[in-house]
């Protein structure tokens, strides 16, 4: 009897154990979630926005920005950045920075996982949902126009239809292989992509520490870009225009003291990538080219660059995400000013060059500038707004992309006594993948 | 009701018997036979002719008796728990008897402790190995862990680093899994411990994060025996958990008897090792190499190296690139000579010989009702390594009661406290001393004559004169990093006989460790310099780092805290002596919590204990350096399991058992919870069958057999894409919830399975002088979770797959021999070694792998590319396939980017299979000899037919020459020198695709010229005891004592390890060697 007593009641000590283990097992993991909810998804998409790299401003160690030497670079900066400046891509330190790879494309996974999923979203009206999703297509095509133009060749400077450039990631199968596509069939996603997100994006404008996000002006801002990298005239006119006609708000210098490309100025359309990082923004000092460019009464020489000593001059516009800029109205101007020179309508070229103009020269010079610029022949003002886009956007990110794009000239840099050259012309101009990413993939080496 | 009728008859008559027959008083007194100290509360019953115990009585303190006895009874029986019982023939003429009993630790033996069970081996169906601890046996280990080197067959042991602290990496029948540990579970009395597992080991950062298992906090001293359970059969009781195998410590209990005291010490000397193996350049040879390179057209880093910086601080660069040594003036020169008059002896300024110490203390005892068992231990072992220091200090408390005869309870707490000193390397490896003992110049020194710091400017990494200062020495003075854990275990267990067929048992076990880890910089600290210099600002006034003035201490708090409770019911039954059922169900429930609290402090100052605030100049440098971070996880299990055998005849067993682990697992259907594994296996004792009743000679033999199945599932892998919580702020002012996604998600990620078969044979002749035992095992896993490299395109560098199968194939001999057994002299020999094959038999090899796949080679497979000597530019030649050879950039179809034009199937066939990194064969050896009272114990471990990746000497596109290196330099190819297999130092113009391969694709670590076996024997152990006579000791109330003096690590025959300072620490250039250490030891017992 005894016994028949204790193994009943261990039978239901048994039974009631297993009903209680499942409550027991459900360990909610602190932090870990599974995206599910519109809330949930914005998260991840703000990952991607905060992960995307900041290699657009890499770049000026590569253009003609910045000088390295040993007066005004770290120790850390000359190992990261010397051999990237003059352009020693075969003898390489260990130690050098190399540019993104994996970090784009990991940006572009979030935002593939949000094409594919995000339409099912829960807690989330529709438009947020569309939004969202619109948002990851904008952000995709972004990452593939970045990759495209530090590793392909430029679109004005090889037959895009037959160069390979990079892979196009459009899904979030992490078990593909994937080959390089032609520059062609990048940019052609590129404006496919654009247009999805021109049908989902219906945020007009983000409050003030959102603005890194993508909004419906972003569309034709990017475009315009997109198609001046092209060197298709009249479109990148068309969408430069179309920018200025609803956000053309210039930060006037003479009476402002924010700074065009700060993420609170009147100028600022999209604020993501945070272009000038401290340890980017702290090493070398501003090339004296750049320097020499900035004419008497051009207020942006003291607003952007502090001056050291005599020959040293230092950024101001960096160093914080303060100066997060993706897309500002001032560079539609000046795509504007390029696209209806190269389509020969001069007069336009003159009126949107010198409409950004009045806005940063001192008002006691403007006048002589303008008349300068009246009368200038097409070459004399393509050269013009060639300076112009370099002393308004400089180190912020555009400046090695119009290199390659425009002529390619015949770069000179010299540390310690060694002078170093980049052809004109000259392959350097389009980045190598990293080796690392060929040794994870060997095709890319085709 | 019969029986006790009977009982009742049986004593009345008796009565009536003893009025009219002359009862007799019987006395006596109960000695242990091994020490013939009385033991107290032993039972003495006298039996009735029919057998069955009458009347009786027990010992009293001084261990005696008196009983009465009725002339017909002629037989006494005493019992007394741990102990044989004892039959005595009472003789008619005799009242008086001394009784010695024999403590039954043989019979102990019998029952092989599982953790769930104590099994009967005369029932065991499955590979089990016991050793019980002593000192001739193990000889002197700071931690268990080491003990087991060779002790057990299939158990491969390897030092991870001679350092005071290192964990040591054991395997038991080779790896199982790739993913994940491959560490055996680790179980003290019944209680699975957490935090065993060891980190990889490869990388400076875990040799340098003073690293402890939970295994180290217990002291060797306590352990009684310890079990490893190696098939299926004996480990799927374990569960998931179990799949590498597990080990079962078991401790010492108290013995009924008179209370003993017993008092060890070990005290230790460890002399310095000597480096002259590494064969370094000396100074003169340094300086020469400088010279030359200096001339040469090899340009990497050519400011670096004091040679350099001498000729280019009198301006003679070029003059000594053109003209050579006579183009230097008569100072550059003799600076430069004086160079060479320098020979600083980084072994011996930077290594020490060092004293360690270790004491303990037990008490322990009881009697029949209860026993206890109490030690105190402390241990102290200093690193040969300036101010690298491990403490320990060890409480133990066991008690066990018997209640009543259904009833029994027990308690035990084990207890200690660790603190580990060791030095900080938070930044570059030179900071390791081991490491920049080999780096560093003969010519340099640490001091200049005032007594001030040198700092070292070569052995940066870096383009310019201008990194922060670093010296050795200062850096030892001015930052520490220690590590102080606290831990407790405590298991309270209890079992209920409700009768002679069943039984319940509980336990509960509660595990805490809380671990301090406290790493302290010095403002005057290359780590302070370094981490000022990376948090450089650009303010109006100037650029400054953010980091106030001052040192740095950064905290890290770990708890960590577990508890198991498991119950189970065991049956057993008898029907007519044939056939014998023991069945057993239980379930466990486990709960393990850990968090870990780091804290981080700026402008510390070591003496007032004060720092000051960071003002961060933006969000984006705070979460640079965080000040305060925390983690917690938490973790639950749950578990039912059953075992049953059947014995027919005593002779043939069949046993199973089977067991569902159930977990939380998140982002995993809840279908997927619970994981069954089972085991099958039977036993035939040859032995016992009625024809082997002839050959008396042999004590033992039977057949074991079993399958079983085990799985595991990666509990890191989802199908879904699962994140973690984080904040950042993308613009200034607004800090937002981001979710980043963890490991790539795979939806097709199945569980991996392992079955196993072993089949053993126990065999045992000439009362026990010649017993062997063989087992050979096949193990093959299927669908293993593994890492996979992926496309960079794809977001992630590595996913989580079933990427392959893989079998382990092995055979492992035990023979212990009594080759001479005298009443003066002994001789025992035991030796154990293992085979064991490992093959993948299929793998899915990445399409984008340029590493070849396994399949069809061991999982530990090195591969690489066929050499033939250099060409005639000092570049190395390889061999195709087709035996053709070729220079590199013919043979990888490089580019001028260095790049290889294969695909990457054809880079995959372009590498050979050199050999594995896992022996294929691995035992011990150990000789006991005795005479008298002198004992001799020669313990060794031997590994054969590894191979191990090393590094190469130097770099043939980046040797920095600033850096000290081996001679292999010297013996490189230059014009002069054509006769040689090392490489010429390569330049980037030459062969730019080549030149680019070496720096950038590491081509040259691929070469096979770096690939090295690894075979050796190591004498581990030689010790030699003598044990003191009694007569000398009990004038002082002395039971024993004992001496010892041992060795250790004292030789090594190894296949050729030039270049480096012991075979087993070849491939790690981080890693303290080994050292060699005497040991005297005296052991006490009152």
């Amino acid at each position: 009897m005894k016994k028949i007593f204790l193994i009943t009641i261990n039978i239901c000590l048994a039974v009631l154990l297993f009903t209680a283990c499942d409550d027991f097992l459900d360990i909610q993991p602190t932090g870990k979630v599974i995206p599910k909810t519109g809330r949930e998804f914005r998260a991840l998409l703000t990952e991607a926005y905060s992960a995307f790299p900041s290699d657009r401003g890499k770049t000026v160690f590569r253009s003609d920005e910045l000088v390295l030497d040993n007066a005004t670079t770290t120790s850390e900066g000359l190992n990261s950045f010397l051999d990237l400046w003059r352009w020693m891509d075969d003898d390489v330190d260990e130690n050098t920075s190399s540019f993104s790879w994996r970090s784009f494309y990991y940006v572009s996974y979030i935002a593939n996982t949000i094409i594919e999923q995000g339409m099912s979203m829960t807690e989330a009206t529709d438009s947020e949902r569309s939004q969202l999703v619109g948002e990851a297509y904008m952000l995709r095509a972004y990452t593939h126009f970045v990759l495209v133009n530090l590793f392909g060749e430029p679109y004005t400077h090889c037959n895009p239809k037959q160069t390979k450039a990079i892979p196009l990631k459009l899904n979030s199968d992490v078990n593909a292989i994937l080959k390089r596509n032609t520059v062609a069939e990048v940019y052609a996603s590129i404006l496919s992509d654009l247009e999805k997100g021109e049908q989902l994006l219906n945020v007009e404008t983000w409050d003030v520490g959102y603005t890194y996000r993508f909004n419906k002006l972003s569309v034709d801002a990017f475009r315009a870009r997109v198609y001046l990298y092209m060197g298709d005239w009249q479109n990148a006119y068309n969408y430069a225009h179309s920018v200025i006609e609803k956000h053309g708000a210039l930060e006037d210098l003479t009476t402002s003291k924010t700074l065009p490309s700060h993420y609170k100025s009147v100028e600022a359309i999209l604020s993501m990538e945070d272009i000038m990082p401290a340890i980017y923004q702290t090493e070398g000092k501003i090339s004296p080219t750049l320097l020499s460019l900035y004419r008497s009464g051009d207020l942006r020489k003291s607003k952007y660059y502090r001056q050291v000593t005599a020959s040293v001059s230092t950024l101001l516009k960096g160093g914080s995400n303060e100066y997060s800029c993706t897309f500002r109205s001032a560079e539609f101007y000046l795509t504007a000013a390029e696209a209806a020179l190269e389509l020969n309508d001069l007069d336009n070229a003159k009126l949107y060059l010198i409409s950004l103009m009045e806005k940063r020269y001192h008002t006691s010079t403007i006048k002589r500038y303008k008349d300068e610029v009246n009368n200038m022949s097409q070459e004399e003002l393509r050269e013009k707004i060639y300076n112009e886009r370099f002393c308004e956007l400089a180190f912020e990110g555009h400046r090695w992309f119009d290199l390659r794009r425009t002529t390619q000239p015949e770069l000179q840099k010299t540390y310690q006594g060694v002078t170093y050259i980049l052809e004109k012309e000259d392959p350097r101009y389009t980045l190598r993948i990293p080796s690392e990413a060929i040794e994870a993939n060997p095709g890319l080496a085709d | 009701m019969n029986t006790t009728r009977v009982k009742y008859l049986f004593i009345s008559f008796f009565i009536s018997l003893s009025v009219w027959a002359q009862n007799r008083t019987i006395t006596g007194i109960i000695l242990d036979k091994a020490d013939n100290e009385p033991l107290i509360g032993a039972s003495i019953a006298v039996m009735s002719p029919q057998g069955t115990v009458a009347y009786g009585t027990t010992t009293d303190l001084d261990g005696k008796f008196k009983i009465e006895v009725s002339p017909n009874n002629h037989n006494l029986v005493c019992r007394f728990i741990g102990y044989t019982a004892k039959t005595l023939h009472l003789k008619s003429d005799k009242n008086n008897y001394t009784i010695y009993m024999e403590n039954a630790g043989k019979e102990m033996d019998e029952l092989v402790v599982t953790g769930y069970q104590a099994i009967d081996r005369r029932k065991l169906t499955s590979a089990v190995t016991t050793v019980k601890i002593t000192d001739e046996k193990i000889g002197s280990v700071r931690s268990i862990d080491q003990a087991l080197a060779g002790q057990i067959a299939g158990l491969s042991s390897v030092s991870t680093s001679g350092s005071p602290s290192a964990p040591v990496k054991l395997r038991i029948r080779g790896i199982s899994s790739i993913n994940g540990t491959q560490d055996p579970l680790w179980v003290l009395d019944g209680i699975p411990l957490e935090g065993t597992d060891i980190p990889s080991m490869e990388e400076l950062k875990d040799i340098d994060n003073i690293y402890q298992t939970s295994i180290a906090g217990i002291n060797p001293t306590d352990i009684e025996s310890i079990t490893v359970l190696k098939d299926a059969a004996a480990t799927a009781i374990y569960g998931a958990r179990a799949a590498n195998g597990v080990i079962v410590i078991t401790t010492r209990n108290g013995k009924a008897g008179k209370p003993q005291i017993n008092f060890s010490t070990k005290l230790t000397y460890s002399p310095k090792s000597d480096i002259d193996r590494l064969n370094l350049l000396n100074s003169q040879e340094k300086v020469g190499l400088e010279l030359d390179l200096l001339q040469s057209n090899y340009t990497f880093r050519e400011n670096k190296g004091d040679v350099a910086r001498i000729i280019s601080q009198y301006g003679l660069t070029d003059a000594y690139k053109n003209g050579g040594w006579n183009a230097l003036s008569p100072e550059a020169q003799s600076d430069i000579n004086h160079l060479r008059s320098i020979n600083t002896d980084w072994n011996d300024i930077l290594f020490r010989n060092v004293f360690n110490q270790e004491y303990n203390l037990s008490l322990s005892g009881g009697s029949d009702k209860a026993n206890y068992y109490t030690a105190v231990g402390y241990y102290v072992e200093q690193g040969n390594v300036e101010s690298v220091k491990n403490d320990r200090f060890n409480v133990t408390l066991k008690t066990n009661y018997r209640v009543n005869s259904k009833l029994k309870l027990g308690a035990s707490v084990f207890a200690n406290r660790r603190k580990q000193r060791s030095y900080l390397t938070n930044y570059d490896g030179f900071t390791n001393p081991v490491y920049y003992s080999r780096l560093a110049n003969p010519y340099m020194r640490p001091y200049d004559d005032a007594g001030n710091y040198i700092y070292d400017v070569n052995i940066q990494h870096s383009k310019g004169d201008i990194a922060p200062d670093f010296n050795i020495f200062e850096e030892r003075h001015n930052t520490s990093n220690i590590n102080t854990t606290l831990s407790l275990m405590s298991i309270f267990d209890a079992e209920l006989k409700l009768n002679d067929k069943f039984k319940i048992t509980s336990q509960f076990g509660l595990q805490y460790d809380e671990g301090s880890i406290e790493k302290y910089s010095g403002e005057d600290s290359y780590t302070m310099r370094r981490e000022k210099a990376s948090a450089m600002y650009a303010y109006i006034d100037g650029t400054r780092s953010f980091l106030p003035a001052g040192g740095s201490n950064k905290i890290t708090d770990s708890h960590s805290y577990q508890w198991t409770w498991k119950a189970m019911a065991e049956y057993q039954q008898r029907f007519k002596d044939k056939h014998e059922l023991e069945l057993m169900a239980g379930t466990e429930i486990r709960h393990a919590d850990a968090s870990t609290l780091y804290s981080a402090v700026y402008g510390y100052d070591r003496k007032s204990l004060t720092s000051s605030p960071v003002i961060f100049p933006s969000d984006n440098y705070a979460r640079q350096f965080p000040l305060h971070t925390e983690t917690h996880t938490e973790n639950a299990f749950v578990s039912w399991f059953a075992t049953g055998s059947y014995t027919l005849l005593h002779r043939y067993t069949l046993g199973g058992s089977i067991r569902f682990d159930g977990s939380d697992i998140f982002g995993v259907a809840k279908k997927y919870r619970y994981l069954p594994l089972y085991s099958v296996s039977g036993l035939w004792r040859v032995v016992d069958e009625p024809f082997m009743k002839n050959a008396d000679f042999i004590d033992n033999l039977s057949i074991r057999a079993s399958y079983g199945l085990q799985g595991n599932i990666d509990k890191n892998t989802s199908p879904y894409l699962v994140g973690t919580y984080q904040k950042v702020s993308i613009l200034p002012n607004n800090s937002e919830d981001i979710i980043r996604p963890g490991s790539a998600p795979n939806p097709d990620l199945r569980w991996e399975k392992t079955q196993s078969v072993n089949v053993g044979a126990d065999f045992a002749v000439f009362d026990n002088a010649i017993s062997l035992s063989v087992d050979y095992y096949y193990r093959k896993g299927s669908d293993l979770i593994g890492l996979r490299m992926l496309p960079l395109e794809t977001g992630y560098s590595s996913t989580t797959i079933n990427w392959a199968s893989m079998e382990n194939e092995g055979v492992e001999f035990a023979l212990t021999t009594r080759n001479i057994n005298t009443k003066n002299f002994t001789w025992f020999t035991n030796l154990n070694f293992g085979f064991n094959r490992n093959k993948i038999l299929k793998e899915s090899v990445a399409e984008n792998a340029t590493y070849p796949g396994r399949e069809g080679y061991p999982v530990g497979a090195i591969f690489a590319y066929k050499t033939a000597g250099l060409d005639e530019d000092g570049y190395p030649l390889f061999v195709t396939k087709d035996g053709q050879t070729v220079t590199a950039t013919e043979f990888l179809k490089l580019n001028n980017a260095g790049a290889s034009t294969l695909t990457a199937e054809e880079q995959r066939n372009l590498y050979t299979y050199i050999g594995t990194t896992d022996p294929k064969v691995s035992g011990g050896f150990t000789n006991t000899f005795k005479y008298k009272r002198v004992s001799l114990a020669i313990n060794c471990i031997f590994n054969f037919g590894m191979h191990v990746k090393t590094a190469p000497s130097y770099s043939p596109t980046n040797y920095d020459r600033g850096l000290n290196t081996n001679h292999d330099i010297l013996n490189r190819w230059t014009p002069d020198n054509t006769n040689t297999s090392l490489p010429k130092l390569m330049t980037s113009d030459e062969r730019p695709g080549e030149y680019i391969r070496y720096s950038e694709f590491g081509l040259f670590n691929d070469l096979d010229i770096w690939v090295k076996k690894q075979n050796y024997f190591r004498f581990q152990s030689i010790r030699l005891g003598y044990e003191l006579p009694e007569k000398w000791l009990r004038p002082i109330g002395v039971k024993n004592a004992s001496v010892s003096l041992e060795g250790r690590n004292l030789w090594v025959i190894a296949s050729n390890y030039d270049n480096y300072l012991d075979p087993e620490t070849m491939g790690n250039p981080f890693a303290q060697p080994i050292p060699k250490s005497f040991i005297f030891g005296l052991n006490i017992n009152f």
